[in-house]
């Protein structure tokens, strides 16, 4: 008869504990420093304008908010109810049934309508109920629409933006993967000093060559048009797109381009059947940073336009406190935020697409 | 299929660098014509002019009566299998293969004829939805031949193919490479800078030697009747011995004496030093042509410096003061490195080369 052996636990050893310690302390941390202001950025821009400028600050915004009503001595005392002290506070006392409505949906974001708090009111009235209680739903998109109502240029700028992005993308895909081509393929004559000289560019920051850059586009008559601030971005994105483009076409062996010139393609055909599907991820690459490039400046953006802003300026406008509340500027980043996210995504799939024997 | 005519061909790169000096070549219908050379001699850019990828500096090219010099690549219907095979890697293998049935347009259901025809031919036919980076070398260099094939070319040309496969590998692709030429009946020029190569798959053999064209002919031409020593010295495993040795004519006849060496000549290959008035010259003989012979009739005798056994035969190495001389003896008996062999030449064999000239003398 054979008896089952006793497992034996092993022991874990100390150092590895320590090591495995500190490595999830860091991963967390580092995640922590990554998702929180993502986090708080998302959070803020459902907050109540009430919520937002409360101490502490909610972590969550509410979705719904209950109010009392009694009677107070200029009209009907309106209070609200803190989730966080937990009692009612009041905030209003007014007998103009407007007052109360605009205040409800500016402060606390809950849209109610005159007849909806007459009603209330005749309920306080008939002496049923002293206090009246009620909860009012709460619009959660009611920042993104004041943010869009308040900011009269929010519109007209993103789409800009859109445009500019895709300008800068276009113009540096064209020239700077014809050049990246040129200098991956062709030997000449200074041929690592202009393609070092191209990263020259990118060293001078924005503010720095803003005033010439303002007398320049002026002078084109370029200035606070967005053809200004294409032809701006796609000198910084020409200079990378050269850099990853070159690399790319470097990759791909020029046996493959004069196998199709060989076996009966154009020079053409050559470049739109086997250079570009095997340069795509490069070209992808290329593409995302200068849309996230040209997406997300806002430096230049402020000085060289004036009436027709990009999107980041009206964002930077509302947060300077011209127009509206954090909330409103929290809305208006995640608004600007959210194209970046998408086509980050997208593309991510073509530059993950690396064909064999074929690498950056 | 088609001839192929060079005439007078040159290339030049940048204003110093002549890469093709005055190339002259006629290739037949259906040969199987090898060029080959050191590296940097020229060969594969001359195969380049005939694809049209690189431009021909001065002179013309035919294929049959058409002249192509100026014609882009894809005009001169040729194809070509390149040394890394430059199948496209985002390509099925399929796809590879019919890419230029369909830019000619050819109608789908011809596409999928031919395309499984050049397949099964350099057997690939069930890889045919594979991408190559799931290939092996060598199924990639069969997806680059089956593509050659699929496109009926007037001419095939080969840029180094086997180069990058295994040794094993590429002895039996040389065979396979073969086979279908002689199938596909195709004319074909082949670069290369393997002798053995060559002398096993060639009709004819060209060997070039900086941008030169030195020797054109059959393998058993340029083996047996090397025109120069450069030839006498680059074909073949081990190369030819070369002796520097003077003309003694004496009263029984000529003969060829250097520190080591005192052969006379047989009087058919003294007649050949008729015309010659120079007292020096280098002799060549290949080592299967040197004989271990009786001390009594040898015209050389040295210490055996090492032995190489083959298996079949061995490679008796000697060493003459800076010079090694090889010679192939049988297998048996094995000789010892140290003792003394005595070496007899098979004179009928021998190459007389004109030192200054390098050139053979007796032709």
């Amino acid at each position: 008869m054979t008896t089952k052996p006793a497992k034996i636990k092993k022991p874990i050893k100390l150092s590895r504990l320590i090591s495995k310690t500190i490595f999830y302390m860091f991963i967390v941390t580092l995640s922590v420093a990554i998702i929180l202001p993502a986090f708080f950025l998302v959070s803020l821009s459902f907050l109540s304008t009430r919520e937002a400028y409360n101490y502490p600050l909610p972590l969550l915004p509410t979705l719904k908010t209950e109010y009392s009503m009694t009677f107070g001595d200029r009209g009907y005392l309106i209070s609200v109810y803190d989730n966080f002290e937990e009692e009612y506070q009041t905030v209003l006392d007014t007998s103009e049934t407007e007052k109360i409505t605009v205040y409800m949906r500016n402060q606390l974001g809950t849209p109610y309508t005159i007849p909806e708090i007459e009603e209330q009111i005749a309920k306080l009235e008939s002496g049923a109920e002293d206090p009246v209680y009620f909860s009012a739903r709460k619009n959660i998109f009611l920042n993104y629409i004041s943010f869009f109502q308040i900011s009269r240029d929010a519109v007209p700028a993103l789409l800009r933006s859109f445009q500019i992005a895709g300008l800068t993308i276009l113009v540096s895909l064209t020239i700077g993967g014809m050049a990246g081509y040129a200098f991956a393929r062709y030997i000449f004559p200074g041929r690592d000093a202009l393609k070092f000289s191209v990263l020259f560019v990118r060293m001078f920051p924005g503010v720095a060559i803003a005033l010439p850059m303002v007398i320049i586009l002026a002078n084109m008559g370029f200035y606070d048009k967005p053809i200004g601030l294409v032809l701006v971005y796609s000198v910084g994105s020409i200079a990378l797109t050269i850099w990853i483009t070159a690399s790319i076409f470097m990759g791909i062996p020029e046996s493959l381009e004069e196998a199709a010139q060989v076996f009966g393609a154009t020079k053409f055909q050559t470049f739109l059947r086997v250079t570009f599907p095997l340069a795509l991820p490069g070209l992808a690459a290329a593409a995302m940073y200068a849309f996230l490039g040209a997406w997300n400046e806002t430096v230049s953006a402020i000085i060289l336009t004036q009436f027709n802003p990009t999107f980041p300026v009206v964002v930077y406008q509302a947060l300077l406190g011209a127009v509206g509340n954090v909330n409103l500027a929290a809305a208006g980043g995640l608004v600007m935020a959210i194209p970046s996210l998408i086509f980050t995504f997208i593309i991510r799939r073509y530059i993950q697409q690396m064909w064999g024997g074929v690498t950056i | 299929m088609a001839t192929l005519k060079m005439q007078n061909v040159t290339k030049q790169f940048g204003r110093t660098v002549l890469a093709v000096k005055d190339f002259n070549l006629e290739v037949e219908e259906k040969e199987f014509l090898v060029l080959l050379g050191p590296s940097g001699c020229g060969k594969t850019t001359a195969m380049r002019m005939v694809a049209g990828l690189e431009e021909v500096t001065t002179g013309n090219i035919f294929i049959g009566n058409r002249e192509v010099t100026e014609l882009p690549p894809r005009k001169r219907n040729v194809s070509m299998i390149f040394q890394n095979y430059a199948v496209w890697p985002h390509m099925t293998v399929y796809d590879n293969i019919a890419f230029a049935l369909k830019l000619k347009h050819t109608p789908k259901d011809e596409i999928d004829k031919i395309v499984k025809e050049s397949a099964s031919l350099a057997k690939i036919e069930m890889l045919l939805d594979r991408l190559p980076s799931q290939l092996s070398g060598g199924q990639q260099q069969r997806v680059a031949v089956s593509r050659a094939i699929a496109v009926d070319p007037d001419i095939f040309l080969m840029d180094e193919p086997l180069s990058n496969l295994d040794a094993k590998l590429r002895v039996s692709m040389r065979t396979e490479l073969k086979a279908i030429h002689d199938k596909a009946g195709a004319t074909t020029v082949f670069v290369t800078h393997d002798q053995s190569e060559a002398m096993s798959m060639a009709d004819r053999i060209v060997i070039m030697k900086d941008g030169e064209v030195i020797q054109v002919g059959s393998p058993d031409d340029v083996y047996h009747r090397s025109r120069t020593i450069f030839v006498a010295d680059f074909i073949g495993t081990p190369p030819t011995n070369f002796f520097d040795v003077s003309i003694q004519k004496e009263s029984d006849g000529t003969h060829l004496v250097n520190p080591h060496l005192n052969l006379k000549l047989e009087p058919e290959m003294a007649k050949y030093l008729n015309g010659y008035n120079k007292d020096h010259l280098i002799l060549g003989i290949r080592p299967e042509n040197i004989l271990l012979v009786d001390e009594a009739k040898a015209a050389l005798s040295a210490s055996c410096l090492v032995s190489e056994p083959q298996g079949s035969h061995q490679v008796v190495a000697i060493q003459l003061d800076d010079n090694i001389i090889k010679a192939v003896a049988p297998a048996a008996p094995k000789i010892a490195a140290g003792s003394n062999v005595y070496l007899d030449f098979k004179q009928a064999t021998m190459r007389f080369f004109d030192p200054d000239s390098t050139l053979a003398i007796n032709d």
